[in-house]
């Protein structure tokens, strides 16, 4: 537990001394919701189109942020398996599971300061718009939000694995278009319908955004909240496992 | 007992034998040179003895500890300087030394203790709060070398320690190295003829994977009949029989 502890202190570190780390983790979600806000304020109320009011943007926007979670774990760990400190390490009494949770906690404790900034500053839009985001919806939504922060976790923790520190990134920005476009952060995929909404069903990004909603909104029904939720939970034990076997495999090889 | 034993070692990649039969006695407290040409087999024998890499066939063993079935134990035993730059570049040379004794165990006492002696003993009190990836060259593997120290090791594992470095620099570490001999089993691998020369009790050449001469300076100079270590190692590599 103290080499996990100490890997994870590192790991850290390392991360709060990255300007990338404030500008895609933190940033990059902040400018979206001001952005999103005004898009939203510009569109007349009798377009009926919902998905940018603050309630629903809010959640959405903390998904796509765990996203750049996802591309940072991947540069972390294939950057840190490119050089040698990792050879280092790998000669020393630490087993793949200390280096496994040694990422994932940084990386997890990140993604929920990440959520509690971005809930914050929805929050003080809300108060600037006239439309207050409920509190005890905020904070479920900032809970909820965990297995989807591991699932991203998991991906990155996959791509830093299997990927050298060029090939990482690209991967990763490829499941951020594909995720944001398919889980419905910019656009409502509920009632769109067809082949659309059925694409979005078939990836778990969807559920990370629907379970998200639901929460904020304290709607806790079965089909809104609990089974996405434990559609998210699932491929996030899926990834996190699959990641941690490839980097026990890789540290073997 | 030897502080490392390697007999009969094989390590095969697919076609290639990088390592082909090597075996070899090292006492504690031994300065011990592992000299090759690129892709001889010097790292790939490190790597074995660091757990960091299966043999094929053959054993190594460290303190009696075998590298394959009792890994765990022999890393404790161990400290390793890889050849390339292997710190973290965003931690400082202080935080790079905590994370090394935390890893292996060291309460906060012993750890504090420790870090401030391996600073002092390899000068690097200097730049002891400057972050890893500003330090020149030099002061890069002297951190290198203080980081596989701090665990305590029994045996050091210096791959190259002094590649790309000045002649100011080189000069410095060798100071460094020196300073550790006899209290250390240590394990050099390195291209500098001059530097195996001045710090080495023993020598051992291999080429293409195998061990083609091992002993002191002046043994291999008897075997070759050539004077110096740059020619017995010429007259070696290019054949010549020992």
């Amino acid at each position: 537990m103290n080499r996990t502890l100490a890997f994870t202190k590192r790991c850290i570190k390392e991360m709060l001394r990255d300007p990338l780390s404030y500008i895609f983790c933190l940033g990059l979600p902040l400018v979206m919701l001001v952005i999103m806000t005004l898009v939203d304020r510009s569109i007349p109320p009798e377009s009926g189109m919902t998905v940018f009011h603050i309630e629903n943007l809010t959640p959405a926007v903390a998904v796509f942020g765990q996203m750049f979670v996802m591309l940072f774990t991947g540069l972390t760990v294939s950057t840190d398996r490119g050089g040698a400190f990792l050879l280092r390490l790998y000669a020393t009494p630490m087993t793949s599971w200390d280096f496994t949770f040694g990422y994932i906690l940084p990386m997890l404790i990140i993604a929920v300061i990440q959520s509690v900034i971005t809930f914050a500053a929805g929050f003080i839009i809300s108060a600037v718009i006239g439309s207050l985001l409920n509190i005890g919806g905020v904070l479920f939504c900032i809970v909820s939000l965990i297995p989807s922060a591991l699932m991203m976790i998991g991906i990155g923790l996959i791509a830093g694995t299997l990927f050298n520190e060029k090939a990482a990134p690209g991967f990763c920005s490829l499941f951020i278009s594909l995720g944001s476009f398919l889980g419905g952060i910019w656009f409502d995929a509920q009632n769109t319908g067809g082949i659309m909404l059925t694409m979005c069903k078939c990836t778990p990004f969807y559920y990370c955004t629907l379970s998200a909603r639901s929460a904020a909104a304290l709607d806790l029904t079965a089909d809104g909240y609990f089974i996405p939720l434990l559609i998210v939970s699932v491929c996030a034990a899926a990834f996190i496992s699959l990641g941690a076997m490839a980097f026990s495999r890789k540290m073997k090889a | 007992m030897f502080a490392v034993e390697v007999n009969e070692l094989v390590k095969k990649y697919k076609s290639k034998t990088a390592v082909d039969g090597i075996s070899l006695q090292i006492s504690e407290g031994e300065l011990f040179s592992l000299l090759g040409v690129n892709g001889a087999g010097k790292t790939t024998t490190v790597k074995a003895l660091c757990c960091l890499t299966e043999p094929t066939s053959g054993s190594a063993a460290v303190f009696g500890k075998d590298c394959t079935k009792d890994k765990a134990e022999v890393k404790r035993l161990i400290g390793i300087s890889p050849q390339e730059t292997s710190v973290s570049e965003k931690l400082t040379v202080r935080e790079n030394l905590e994370l090394i004794a935390s890893i292996s165990g060291f309460d906060k006492a012993k750890r504090s203790q420790s870090v401030e002696a391996m600073l002092t003993r390899l000068n690097l009190t200097d730049v002891a709060d400057s972050l890893a990836r500003t330090l020149s060259g030099g002061y890069k593997r002297k951190l290198s070398i203080a980081m596989a120290l701090i665990s305590e090791p029994k045996v050091l594992f210096l791959d190259e320690p002094t590649l790309g470095l000045d002649v100011l620099a080189r000069r410095e570490l060798w100071r460094a190295i020196e300073a550790l001999k006899g209290s250390i089993t240590i394990i050099l691998t390195t291209h500098y003829m001059e530097e195996a020369e001045q710090l080495s009790d023993r020598i051992a050449v291999m080429v293409e994977g195998r061990l083609r001469a091992m002993g002191t300076l002046s043994e291999l100079e008897a075997q070759t009949g050539r004077q110096g270590l740059e020619n017995v190692f010429v007259s070696i590599a290019e054949g010549g029989a020992v």
